[in-house]
């Protein structure tokens, strides 16, 4: 069923992994089994992705060197280059 | 963020909606069809919010469309001339309260000037912090549907729990996903037959529903604990376990359960920042505790050229979002003299007090949102993660609370940061409330521009702009 639908590349944290077309950044790390999306500044523990629709702010991303991206509202695209776990800068 | 600079984009409408959702949509949809010109703004890349949320056309190809209305309202929307900015967060408002301060998906600066705003800005989910809430697979679950509707299966083992007639839908969702189920835990006891569903058997349909996703999810072996929440999620770096306890008894331990994934809200909230940030009216609802819009039955607030429809004016469903939505419009044309069909106004008065009967019976079957939340918060543990992002934990807090000024909100947050973190409180601003002391001051969260956080270059090319205005 959803192995049947398109898959493009894109770049995890450096790897190059296949993922669905047309579902969230945030849908394709969870299929991959990537739960921690950042590093929260105050503890430095991981956090993933909470609220799924852009409130929580847990689930941002880097996205082709845009930082603060919500992997929620985001889709993947071909040759997206997404980076996770760092952590969120005062005053943005 | 990488952004552009330079001036900001401005856009003139009649009417400017935010948000397109199914109230938004239908507002739109209903101005557009009286004549008047009408922008319709929403930060997610597609139209539909969170009820209609839409994968891409390959994810509905394979995954399934489990809410085939929405595409028909956002067709009907795309075909009547709505002129639809999708990926543009609105994260303020200027002096002038006419006009909407956005961001671009590229973040480039956007104004939005109109004669008529409707604030369509929906719900989200209601979370009451408990500890372990923040480990990664501790989800609400809003989250769990809309990636099983986007074809994920979120993990292996899970518990879906809280309260509302929401948890019985995304327990049967995830199961489609093959998502174990281990336990739906509600904290009220609604599913049991007494007076207070016996209102509901003049709604059969809702009835029929309720009863299709009970007979799933007994078919899957699914137990439903009433009078259940979860009391703590354990695990390292991910979440491996949660602790069920009685609601009316908070020691007595229900079950253990070994997840990956865990579910946990308490319905819903109305996302009323945009009308605070207009200066419309506001008042506490007795029963959510949630702070609301006041509005006349048609949702014009005490601004009048500013409309609340959906969620936004009182969490209700998603029917009657549309109903408030079209209400809205229609009250918005016959203002600028273009008076709609005596009996198309009449129909929507029907169609919305006959909504309000059935919101009013379903929410008497549940636990009140307000105590739901003051009781739980009592029972927090000290090293409990209250506020997430600044990472304040009960302990500090109830300290806070218990020195002077504790009873004001602002105040607490000013000693001990929590709920100035980057999700503004809107995940812990229901436990911020309840843990103040009573008293005098500000009982509730207020808004804050800017609503979401902005890339500098955003605010930088506003102030530009208003400079060259004056």
């Amino acid at each position: 069923m959803a192995d049947a639908a398109p898959r493009v590349p894109v770049t995890l944290d450096g790897r190059r992994v296949l993922v669905r077309s047309g579902t969230s950044v945030a849908a394709a790390l969870l299929e991959q089994g990537h739960w921690n999306f950042r590093v929260n500044r105050v503890s430095g523990q991981g956090r993933g992705p909470y609220c799924g629709m852009g409130v929580c702010l847990e689930c941002e991303v880097t996205v082709n060197e845009r930082t603060h991206v919500r992997a929620c509202l985001e889709r993947v695209c071909e040759g997206m280059r997404i980076g996770t776990g760092t952590a969120e800068e005062e005053g943005t | 963020m990488t952004t552009k600079t330079g001036p900001p984009t401005v856009h003139t409408a009649q009417a400017a909606v935010v948000g397109a959702g199914p109230a938004g949509l239908a507002a739109a949809l209903e101005l557009a069809r009286g004549g008047l010109d009408v922008l319709l703004l929403d930060e997610q890349p597609e139209p539909g919010g969170q009820y209609y949320r839409r994968p891409g056309p390959e994810v509905l190809r394979t995954a399934g469309d489990h809410r085939p209305e929405g595409a028909n309202l956002i067709s009907r929307v795309r075909e009547s001339g709505v002129r639809l900015l999708t990926g543009h967060t609105v994260w303020g408002v200027d002096d002038d309260r006419r006009t909407l301060l956005a961001v671009d998906p590229d973040g480039t600066p956007v104004q939005v000037r109109a004669d008529w705003i409707v604030a369509a800005t929906g719900a989200y989910e209601r979370s009451v912090p408990f500890p372990g809430w923040q480990l990664p697979g501790v989800v609400t679950p809003g989250l769990a549907q809309h990636m099983s509707a986007e074809g994920v299966r979120l993990g292996r083992r899970t518990v879906v729990a809280g309260s509302g007639p929401f948890l019985l839908p995304v327990a049967c969702a995830l199961l489609e996903r093959g998502v174990r189920v281990v336990a739906v835990a509600e904290a009220g006891r609604p599913y049991a037959p007494g007076v207070a569903a016996l209102g509901a058997l003049r709604f059969p349909s809702r009835l029929v529903e309720l009863a299709s996703y009970f007979a799933r999810l007994t078919r899957h072996g699914v137990r439903v604990h009433q009078d259940t929440v979860v009391a703590e999620a354990h695990g390292g770096d991910h979440v491996e376990s949660a602790t069920l306890v009685r609601f009316s008894d908070p020691g007595r331990v229900v079950a253990r359960h070994e997840v990956d994934v865990l579910c946990v809200g308490y319905g819903f909230r109305p996302q009323s920042d945009l009308p605070q940030l207009f200066g419309c009216s506001m008042e506490r609802d007795p029963v959510t505790g949630d702070t609301v819009p006041r509005l006349t039955p048609v949702g014009r607030s005490s601004v009048p050229h500013v409309y609340v429809v959906g969620e936004a004016a009182g969490v209700a469903g998603a029917p009657t979002a549309v109903a408030r939505g079209r209400a809205a419009a229609l009250d918005i044309l016959a203002g600028c003299g273009r008076v709609p069909d005596h009996r198309t106004r009449r129909a929507a008065a029907v169609r919305m007090a006959s909504l309000t009967r059935f919101t009013r019976l379903t929410s008497a079957l549940y636990p009140s949102p307000a105590d739901l939340v003051t009781a739980l918060t009592r029972e927090l543990p000290g090293h409990t993660l209250v506020c997430r992002c600044e990472c304040v934990t009960a302990d500090t807090l109830r300290e806070a609370a218990s020195a002077p000024g504790g009873s004001d909100v602002p105040a607490i947050k000013g000693d001990t940061r929590a709920g100035m973190g980057l999700c503004q409180a809107r995940e812990c601003g229901p436990a911020l409330e309840a843990l103040r002391t009573g008293g005098a001051g500000t009982g509730t969260v207020p808004a804050r521009v800017p609503l979401r956080p902005l890339p500098v270059t955003a605010v930088l090319g506003f102030s530009d702009s208003s400079r060259e205005d004056s």
